[in-house]
């Protein structure tokens, strides 16, 4: 990737706000409750580009699977610069966006146009799905408010009053550019996070969590949605003899024939999943030779990997954005359903959260989802790597044909390990985050 | 199907003054509302309906025709309607519906969800209920039982009439509260907002089959090869779903799903209810825009917990299961208090609020297929200029955003995106759409200061005419000329707010175009040195008042300010018109 400009990614500007700065993640200097309310909201700049690249499935490691993404760039960035620089080098998935509770967020996106099809002149756009938005200017769909043409730019805005996890993708000719890979999640982090009380309940826990939790995921007002670490997960499929293969050859896909072949975790399929990020912390290795750029492309950068410890609470960020309905299982871990659709689970003061195996996923659907790390049990099926000896526990498709790889044999598809530590990871510093 | 007898569910006179502005006084019926769930007339004297089982054709977006099953409320091709008939009953009482089957095979109907039995006479016994031969008839009845949306479809060789779309909706209502979706004050709704979105899936393939059976060639049905290649909402396909009900230009499938709310107010607190049906054997994640919905209730039943208390969800995107109904609540709130109780105002205005990021120059971004549903303004209520080369379908400035199928291979027509399972959520402004005047022409008097754009907002700055200065009588006379409005718009809502630099007699007309004349609103009332706000009564059925040919669209207010003796400037600070867009 291009580390230089992708460190500016996130800037954070705004009102008595010292941002620091990291990859995929922002840590507040301020507690913003201390602030008025319009003082309150910092402003958070984003940038993304929109243009094609390639991807590599496991089968078709000789054969990358033509994709159009979102990447994350540097907000100073002119077009030209922008062009010269990413043009060509899509990412799939689109960045998690980790974003804050009644700030103003400003996304910009720039169209670069697409390398291997000039002749293809698609405009994009940034769909925030999920978001109750009041103007449809900044909805993002093409026939109810505008698109960007190639060599443009435009400024999306956005203040989230619903914190929790959504979605966000490209409305233009949406079948197809989602398809493609045009893909992401966003999530908005409560302003609970800011309550150093119910913080700190979670330091009644017994040895060795006896923590504050890290973050919650709604404003539950009792600490019941606290987490000590949270991974976002995107849910997908790829039809690589459709809108893939169809786009690279200049061919037509008919969407009604749709019939994907991989099935996905943050864009990569198993075991493409457990490899960590490719951030400022850890490499992948996972690299698609980009023919029409001559280089070797870091372009499925976020990985699906949990790597928690003994006792950890445990928040999966999980959304759907394939064409089929999923059913994801923790098997011996019970899951614990705490927000749906960037909702607590509560009517009034009645608790509609609920516990299950098998959690179902629709297209266009999000959860948030709770569930307890078991301590380390040497006896157990395990692994190891660079952070010493771990349980394993996989978090998969009860659909065992979604645990194939264009057919073959698996486990491969939708499906990444849980990995609980013998001995402890630091805290997470940034959503996802992965230990090499 | 018959269409002029069609009416609204609800009690007649509200349907009248909310949604159907008709003259009551002229012995018409009401005509079919534009929009909402229609609820098919019962046979005089009572819950009683025929119903016919036959074959017709429905037409999709992409200019294709397939033959259908489907049930109708009168005998006779020109009456063929897909889906079935929206039948709307009470909870306890006593439905009759006799099934007249002209398809080529014995039919059916069955009513899962309902809590008695339901008795069948005349037919012969089928596997599931009932059967009528073809050309013959059957007849069911059963008690109306629990109050939500149901489901009544084909229980014969379901594999290929339920396909070929034997379905309908069956509408409960509860006995107390018409006006309540459940027997619970939280399922209370805005009557004038009631929608229905029944889905199913279309294999083309299979139906041709069916159509051309009696052909020695005719392919094979194999339900087993189904290969859906049309999504329907109320049994069209987008953007077919937006035209009215009733649209002269699909005959036979008389069901829109255009969902139109107006935010909520301190005066307008109900929300619209959507009931939703899914009538295939897929199941449809189906993704509102634009806001979240509130789940009440699915397959009949209230969403409660274990002791009683509501149990509703509020969703950006729910699967909605083969066979399912579920029930959701849409509101529009401008101002709130967000999940941890702190109150905002993301209301943007162009004057008071304007959104913190400047408008994009359009002429830089893309307008798919250079038309479009966008205003060319981000406002609520306004309109900008569009690129030339784009043509915007918007009337006056109201938002609209997709509801669809996030199974975005459904959200198609075949082989085209952006059609198939989707419909539009149109919001409009509070109130309606607002006008104000483009023009003012002076009857009597001069101007003394200020122009027509003086009178667009309540902000004192103002629009001033000199009274004549001779005679016994002293007149001001003056008419605002408005442009752009639509034929067809109703509940034409006049305010005009205004002040004399000393009391004089104010009378307020509007023009009619057919007699050439002035229609007094109001007054004379005497208004002096303080604004003074007159709003006349809200014509409902303005037609004669909006200008037709060279005049299109025009509407011109005159405010007369007439005095004994004495010189005076009058001052208008407000005129406008807010109405309801067709």
């Amino acid at each position: 990737m291009h580390g230089s400009t992708r460190r500016e990614f996130l800037k954070a500007t705004g009102v008595g706000v010292a941002g620091t700065v990291a990859a995929g993640g922002l840590l507040r200097a301020v507690d913003a409750s201390l602030l008025g309310p319009e003082a309150r909201a910092a402003t958070t700049t984003l940038a993304l580009a929109a243009t094609d690249g390639y991807i590599t499935m496991p089968g078709r490691e000789d054969n990358p699977i033509y994709v159009f993404g979102f990447i994350p760039v540097s907000p100073s960035l002119t077009v030209s610069q922008l062009t010269s620089t990413y043009k060509g080098h899509a990412q799939h998935t689109a960045p998690t966006l980790n974003l804050k509770q009644n700030d103003n967020i400003k996304i910009t996106l720039t169209n670069l146009g697409l390398v291997q099809r000039p002749d293809l002149t698609d405009s994009h756009t940034i769909h925030w799905h999920g978001f109750d938005i009041p103007t449809p200017l900044n909805d993002g769909v093409p026939e109810v408010s505008v698109a960007v043409p190639i060599g443009q730019k435009v400024t999306y805005f956005y203040r989230p009053h619903r914190e929790g996890t959504y979605m966000y993708h490209c409305h233009f000719e949406d079948v197809e550019h989602v398809q493609m890979g045009m893909t992401g999640i966003v999530f908005v982090r409560p302003l609970q996070d800011d309550n150093a009380a119910l913080k700190n309940l979670g330091l009644a826990r017994s040895t060795p969590n006896n923590v504050a939790y890290a973050g919650f995921a709604y404003n539950d007002g009792d600490g019941s949605t606290g987490y000590d670490r949270h991974f976002a997960i995107l849910l997908n499929e790829i039809w690589a003899a459709g809108y893939h293969d169809g786009d690279r050859d200049i061919q037509e896909s008919v969407p009604t024939d749709y019939d994907p072949e991989w099935f996905t975790l943050n864009g990569r399929a198993y075991p493409q999943t457990v490899l960590p990020n490719d951030d400022g912390f850890t490499t992948s290795g996972l690299t698609t030779a980009n023919a029409n750029e001559g280089s070797d492309d870091k372009s499925q950068p976020n990985s699906a990997l949990i790597q928690v410890n003994p006792g950890d609470r445990v928040l999966l960020r999980l959304a759907n954005l394939g064409y089929q309905q999923h059913s994801m299982e923790l098997p011996g871990l019970q899951l614990h359903v705490v927000g749906q659709d960037a909702s607590l689970l509560r009517d009034g003061a009645n608790d509609t959260s609920y516990w299950t195996n098998t959690l179902y996923l629709g297209p266009g659907e999000a959860r948030d989802v709770l569930f307890d790390a078991p301590a380390y049990d040497g006896s157990m099926p395990s692994g190891s790597d660079g952070r010493g000896n771990y349980n394993v526990y996989q978090f998969k498709n009860r659909d065992w044909r979604k645990l194939s790889n264009n057919g073959a044999a698996g486990p491969g598809g939708m499906m990444t390990e849980v990995r609980v530590y013998q001995t402890p990871l630091p805290a997470q510093t940034v959503v996802s985050q992965t230990y090499a | 199907m018959t269409h002029l007898l069609r009416r609204l569910g609800i009690p007649a006179a509200l349907a009248v003054a909310a949604l159907a502005p008709m003259d009551v006084a002229s012995g018409q019926a009401p005509a079919t509302p534009k929009t909402g769930m229609v609820c098919t007339p019962q046979n005089a004297g009572g819950s009683t309906y025929d119903l016919w089982a036959s074959g017709g054709y429905m037409q999709t977006p992409d200019g294709n025709s397939v033959y259908m099953w489907s049930y109708q409320d009168a005998a006779g091709d020109a009456s063929f309607q897909t889906p079935g008939p929206v039948l709307c009953v009470t909870e306890g009482q006593t439905v009759s519906i006799t099934l007249h089957n002209a398809l080529p095979e014995a039919s059916s109907i069955v009513f899962p969800g309902q809590d008695t039995e339901v008795a069948a006479t005349g037919g012969t016994p089928g596997l599931l209920t009932t059967e009528a031969a073809s050309n013959g008839t059957a007849t069911y009845t059963f008690v109306a039982g629990k109050p939500g949306t149901y489901l009544y479809e084909s229980g014969s060789d379901v594999s290929k009439q339920i396909e070929m779309g034997l379905y309908g909706a069956l509408i409960v209502r509860p006995s107390a509260h018409q006006s309540w979706a459940y027997n619970s004050s939280s399922t209370a709704f805005d009557p004038s907002r009631e929608y229905l979105l029944l889905l199913a899936e279309i294999d083309p393939d299979l139906h041709h089959a069916v159509e051309v059976a009696s052909n020695p060639n005719a392919p094979a049905y194999d339900f087993t090869a189904v290969h859906n290649r049309y999504f329907t909402i109320n049994g069209r396909s987008f953007p077919d779903t937006i035209q009215d009900n009733d649209s002269v230009l699909l005959p036979s499938q008389p069901y829109g799903s255009l969902v139109r709310i107006q935010p909520n107010t301190p005066g307008n607190t109900q929300p619209a209810l959507i009931r939703m049906i899914n009538a295939g054997v897929d199941n449809h994640p189906f993704h509102p825009h634009g806001n979240h919905t509130r789940e009440i209730a699915q397959d009949g039943r209230l969403l409660v917990a274990p002791g009683g208390a509501t149990a509703s969800t509020e969703h950006f995107a729910e699967t909605i299961g083969a066979g399912q109904t579920m029930d959701y609540l849409l509101r529009w709130d401008t101002q709130s208090t967000d999940s941890s109780g702190q109150p905002y105002n993301d209301y943007w205005d162009p004057n008071s609020n304007p959104l913190p990021v400047a408008q994009p120059n359009y002429r830089n971004l893309t307008f798919k297929d250079a038309h479009t549903w966008y205003s060319g303004n981000p406002y609520l209520g306004y309109k900008g200029t569009m690129p030339s080369g784009t043509s915007s379908l918007n009337i006056c400035g109201e938002w609209y955003f997709p509801l669809h199928s996030h199974a975005l291979n459904e959200f198609s027509n075949f082989d085209q995106g952006f059609g198939g399972m989707g419909t539009l959520l149109r919001v409009d402004p509070a109130g309606g759409c607002f006008a104000a005047a483009t023009a003012t022409k002076i009857l009597s008097g001069t101007l003394n200061a200020g122009s027509y754009a003086n009178l667009a907002i309540d902000d004192g700055k103002l629009y001033k005419v000199n009274s004549t200065t001779t005679g016994a009588t002293r007149v001001a006379d003056w008419y605002g000329q408005f442009g752009g409005l639509p034929a067809g718009a109703t509940n034409l809502a006049i305010t005009y707010k205004g002040s004399n630099s000393s009391s004089a007699s104010q009378t307020v007309y509007l023009w009619d175009w057919t007699t050439s004349s002035w229609t007094q609103l109001s007054g004379p009332t005497s208004v002096g040195t303080a604004d003074v706000t007159v709003t006349p009564s809200v014509i409902s059925l303005p037609a004669n008042y909006i200008g037709t040919g060279t005049k299109h669209g025009m509407v011109r207010i005159r405010v007369r300010n007439s005095k004994a003796s004495t010189s005076f400037v009058t001052r208008g600070n407000l005129m406008k018109i807010v109405y309801d867009a067709p």
